[in-house]
């Protein structure tokens, strides 16, 4: 008996909260507002809400085409592969209050290679599918990651290191203890939120997809139901990376649970949302070679004086 | 009953969503630029879940402008073909409804019925983009019944 209802509860975990079905739904709502925002700041009315599901159950019950010269087996499961990467780590994020599912001592590097795992299957699905623009995109994908991943890394690890903890959960509650500390980390934020715009491959940085060059990028040969997993995969991502992001620089839920925590959480994570579409509607598409200039030369110098400041502020508040 | 319901939000949500590919089949440009005209800010088509693509294999709606010549024939009749069920055809401008000014000119097939199933025609040299909305519009409601 006891293993039954460990198991209804583990899946209770999975499928629906803080599993697939509210990743879905509350990345659905993110994709609107986003959408939402990206339509105001170019003075347009936009999407109405139930846009993003409309989107996906058209795109699901549509007819699913496989190129002849695919590799058929890896093009049907890459996009599950993707789902479950991100479904996993949602589980060490601290989501409604200070504590996350599944939270032990290094769990923020885990996430942050749970995250890349969306990133590498985007890579095989376009080596996959073998069309030229799906591989030219493929190729961009692999370039791009290894600009931003470690400007990512660097930045997220700041928190921790002023936090003296490899931990989210208490990376969450140290700035919930001293929210002002917050403000030391203001240049990591900025760099996590320029180098997430490149791993949601968003505006600035969207060149494995640039729809003038390259036609649909990664997702050129994907129709139907396998690119409507696809597209609830980068959603979910969203959802997933702003999570990370409010527990790391923004505080976690300052100590709240219960509905003032799932209050804070979706004010945080939406603002998170906002600021990442001000970007895309603030720029136009940057070259590969400008992209990978731009995160070695600016955004991986910031983030490591970032750290130095974070090292600084550490021994002064020990004494 | 829960097949009805299913067939249900699938048709409105075929509705509410059609994504559009562009393909010019021999235009002056002149439909092309009204065409784009309705994807501006100015007309705001997301309002109504249109979304331009640029591969045939995510599109619903495929937006043809012009007569349809010898050459482009084999390659939009091949576009047509790498279009995901259920798709739609719109004939954009009086050149792809029938071939136009240009009927019976030596390189022209004609129009675009000639290739492949069109649903719906939007006759016009260059058509509006208001009407250009008004067709697409038209052919989603044929979908309720």
């Amino acid at each position: 008996m006891e293993i039954i209802k460990e198991l209804i509860i583990g899946l209770f975990y999975i499928i629906v909260f803080p599993g697939l079905l509210f990743l879905v739904i509350y990345g659905g709502l993110s994709e609107w507002l986003d959408r939402k925002f990206y339509a105001q700041m170019q003075n347009r009315q936009g999407p109405p809400w139930y846009q993003p599901f409309a989107d996906i159950i058209k795109l699901m019950s549509k007819q699913v085409i496989i190129p002849k010269a695919a590799d058929k087996k890896m093009f049907k499961i890459l996009p599950f592969i993707a789902i479950a990467a991100i479904n996993t780590s949602i589980f060490m994020i601290p989501i409604f209050s200070n504590s996350a599912l599944y939270g032990f001592r290094g769990d923020i590097i885990a996430v942050i290679y749970l995250l890349s795992i969306p990133t590498a299957t985007l890579f095989l699905i376009g080596w996959s599918s073998t069309s030229p623009y799906a591989t030219i995109g493929s190729m961009r994908v692999l370039t791009q990651l290894f600009a931003y991943e470690v400007p990512l890394l660097i930045a997220v690890l700041g928190p921790c290191i002023l936090a003296g903890s490899w931990s989210i959960e208490d990376v969450a509650v140290f700035f919930t203890n001293n929210p002002w500390l917050m403000l030391v980390n203001i240049i990591g934020f900025l760099v996590a939120i320029v180098a997430l715009q490149g791993k949601l491959e968003r505006v600035p940085f969207d060149i494995p997809h640039a729809e003038t060059e390259i036609v649909g990028g990664v997702f050129t040969e994907y129709s139907g139901r396998l690119y409507g997993f696809m597209r609830l995969a980068l959603d979910m991502e969203m959802v997933v990376v702003a999570a990370l992001i409010n527990a790391v620089f923004l505080g976690g839920s300052f100590g709240y649970s219960g509905w003032i925590g799932l209050l804070l959480f979706v004010i945080k994570t939406e603002f998170v949302v906002f600021l990442l579409s001000v970007l895309k509607a603030a720029m136009a598409r940057v070259k590969i070679n400008q992209m990978v200039d731009f995160c070695w030369k600016w955004l991986a110098p910031f983030a490591i004086l970032q750290i130095l400041i974070c090292i600084v502020a550490r021994f002064m508040i020990n004494g | 009953m829960i097949k009805n319901l299913k067939e249900k939000a699938v048709t409105w949500s075929r509705i509410k969503s059609p994504w559009v590919l562009h393909y010019n089949s021999g235009s002056c440009n002149g439909c092309d630029i009204e065409t784009l005209d309705a994807l501006t800010p100015r007309f705001d088509i997301e309002r109504f879940g249109v979304l331009l693509k640029g591969s045939p294999r995510h599109a619903d709606v495929l937006l043809v402008t012009g007569a349809v010549t010898k050459q482009q024939a084999k390659r939009l009749r091949r576009v047509y073909d790498q279009m995901a069920a259920p798709k739609f055809v719109v004939a954009i401008g009086a050149c792809a409804c029938s071939g136009g000014v240009m009927y019976g000119c030596y390189g022209v097939l004609g129009g675009v019925d000639k290739i492949i199933p069109v649903s719906a025609y939007i006759p016009g040299c260059p058509p509006r983009p208001e009407a250009l909305i008004d067709g697409v519009v038209k052919l989603l409601s044929t979908l309720k019944k």
